[in-house]
């Protein structure tokens, strides 16, 4: 292992204590560094919480600011936050309109994001809930909501921050975030493990000249491992099973994250685009909105994922209204 | 007798000094099939429940129990501390308006408790589980209470069932969880989170002078 550490056990506590030196609108509520919330809420607005595990910057806590989220529960290492750390996070966030959990499909933050909720309810705080579930590879059709949530969830931030932003009910937000979610797909590709500080080495191997199509952003297994080919037949496969989701027609408008897991270049994320570009451009679909970059890492994992949302109008001027956050800033258009 | 709000805290007292006195040997159980905190976050989780109610006296039963359920999840988050909290907390909803803990609301409350845990915990019943001894348990109650029995006398049947429901999940292949991974080798060990149910039916069954 090869990191840059003081401690390992003191990895994800260090890594908090670095945000809130470099980023004073964020800050951390019940004594606990692991209860990230804004500095500056908006009287009235619904409150959205994510969480999850640590070691995908910038999920989750990331997101947390004006336009996007208004808190997190961080997690240990690929591990959930704990329901009172959850709670506390909704307690500070709630500002009488009722607050949305919002995170990705994983069993653990299920059940302490449920179990927050309950104990929300006997504070009397209404929550709602959305699970991101826009993995592809992680379940046939049909069987979405066994899907994982990865990078995909960062549109599902981007149109719930903004429905809250433009102060609509909670019920309102939730239909939005629901909407997006349904029109929400993503496709990885993994070309190197990644290690957890603690542990030390990385869970699994991949050949030198392996790739694995379809891989979770923990390491769960993917579709397919086989010979790494050429960027543009690697893309050509993972757009095939985005296009075999939904009917994207011609004249249709779409947004794309192009996201690095962590280890791979941003110019290797460009090569990816180029290819993506021409396909829908083949289609004659119109690219709205296109963010390449960081958004959703699996630590020093080398792959890229793609996340294609199906724009309407309703979708559409959410995704276009400005956002900023310590890790996300969008002018609006 | 029967139970109110003012003998919560007794129930809870009860509770904390028995998972206290059998920490060692429920790190011991779980060690040998998981990570072994089970004991430290149930010691850890109902010390909290009985510290929560002596300091806020509760006025109803349904209070008391989602003092005692938002104490654990506070104190123990961990998947039973999580399961065990949901628990309370389920059991609390099924008490709302009852004064008077008779079988019948003996019999909501742990059906309650149980589906609480069955939702959360997402397991199936013979996954060896402390779903296969709070199901029993809770069918036990209910038969109980459909025959006319006291609180006293349905707690300690369900006891029995529990203590029966328990030494079954020793024939059963760990299908849930961490311990699912022991596969084959977790046959012959009784299951750690049985073992917390048995406890908790032992200890109420005590309560009610039984």
């Amino acid at each position: 292992m090869k990191k840059f550490l003081n401690k390992p056990e003191d990895f994800v506590e260090e890594m908090l204590e670095g945000i809130y030196a470099a980023h004073p609108e964020v800050t951390h509520v019940a004594d606990d560094l692991h209860c990230f919330v804004t500095a500056n809420p908006v009287p009235g607005k619904v409150g959205i919480v994510t969480g999850g595990g640590s070691g995908h910057l910038p999920l989750f806590l990331g997101y947390v600011g004006d336009g996007m989220l208004d808190g997190a529960g961080v997690g240990g290492v690929f591990q959930s936050p704990s329901s009172d750390q959850i709670l506390e996070v909704t307690k500070h966030v709630d500002q009488g309109a009722g607050v949305l959990y919002l995170y990705g499909n994983y069993s653990g933050d299920i059940m302490n994001f449920d179990l927050a909720g309950e104990l929300a309810e006997v504070d009397d705080i209404e929550t709602a809930t959305v699970v991101g579930n826009d993995d592809v590879a992680s379940s046939q059709p049909g069987e979405e909501h066994k899907r994982r949530g990865v990078a995909g969830i960062v549109f599902l931030y981007k149109v719930a921050g903004a429905a809250a932003a433009e102060m609509k009910p909670l019920a309102e937000v939730v239909r939005l975030t629901e909407k997006a979610k349904a029109r929400t797909r993503t496709m990885g590709v993994a070309l190197t493990p990644c290690i957890v500080p603690e542990v030390g080495k990385p869970s699994f191997t991949l050949g030198e000249d392996e790739m694995e199509i379809g891989m979770g952003i923990h390491g769960e297994p993917g579709i397919t491992r086989k010979t790494l080919e050429p960027a543009d037949a690697v893309v050509d496969e993972m757009m095939e099973r985005i296009f075999a989701e939904q009917d994207y027609a011609a004249g249709d408008e779409v947004a794309i994250i192009v996201n690095g897991l962590g280890a791979t270049p941003m110019e290797e994320l460009y090569i990816f685009y180029r290819r993506i570009s021409q396909l829908f451009a083949e289609r004659n679909v119109s690219v709205a909105q296109v963010w390449i970059g960081e958004f959703a890492t699996s630590m020093e994992m080398a792959g890229a994922s793609i996340s294609v949302l199906h724009l309407d109008d309703e979708l559409k001027p959410l995704i276009a209204r400005g956002a900023t956050t310590p890790f996300f800033k969008h002018i609006a258009k | 007798m029967t139970m109110d709000a003012k003998a919560l805290p007794d129930l809870f007292n009860r509770y904390r000094d028995r998972f206290a006195a059998e920490k060692q040997a429920l790190i011991e159980l779980d060690g040998k099939v998981g990570d072994s905190d089970l004991g430290l976050t149930m010691a850890k989780g109902f010390t909290a429940a009985a510290t929560a109610l002596e300091e806020k006296a509760p006025e109803t039963l349904a209070d008391g129990m989602k003092t005692a359920g938002a104490a654990i999840a506070k104190a123990a988050p961990s998947t039973m501390g999580t399961l065990m909290a949901t628990g309370f907390l389920r059991g609390a909803k099924a008490l709302d308006g009852v004064d008077v803990m008779d079988t019948a609301a003996l019999a909501d409350f742990w059906a309650a408790f149980r589906d609480g845990i069955a939702q959360r915990g997402k397991a199936q019943l013979g996954d060896k589980t402390v779903l296969d001894v709070l199901h029993p348990m809770a069918e036990t109650i209910a038969a109980q209470a459909q025959a006319g029995a006291s609180p006293a006398e349905a707690s300690r049947a369900a006891a029995q069932a529990a203590k029966e429901a328990l030494e079954a999940t020793k024939e059963m292949e760990a299908q849930h969880g961490k311990a699912a991974a022991f596969g084959e080798k977790s046959k012959g060990i009784q299951d750690a989170g049985g073992t917390v149910a048995c406890i908790l039916i032992e200890e109420t069954s005590a309560a009610f002078g039984a």
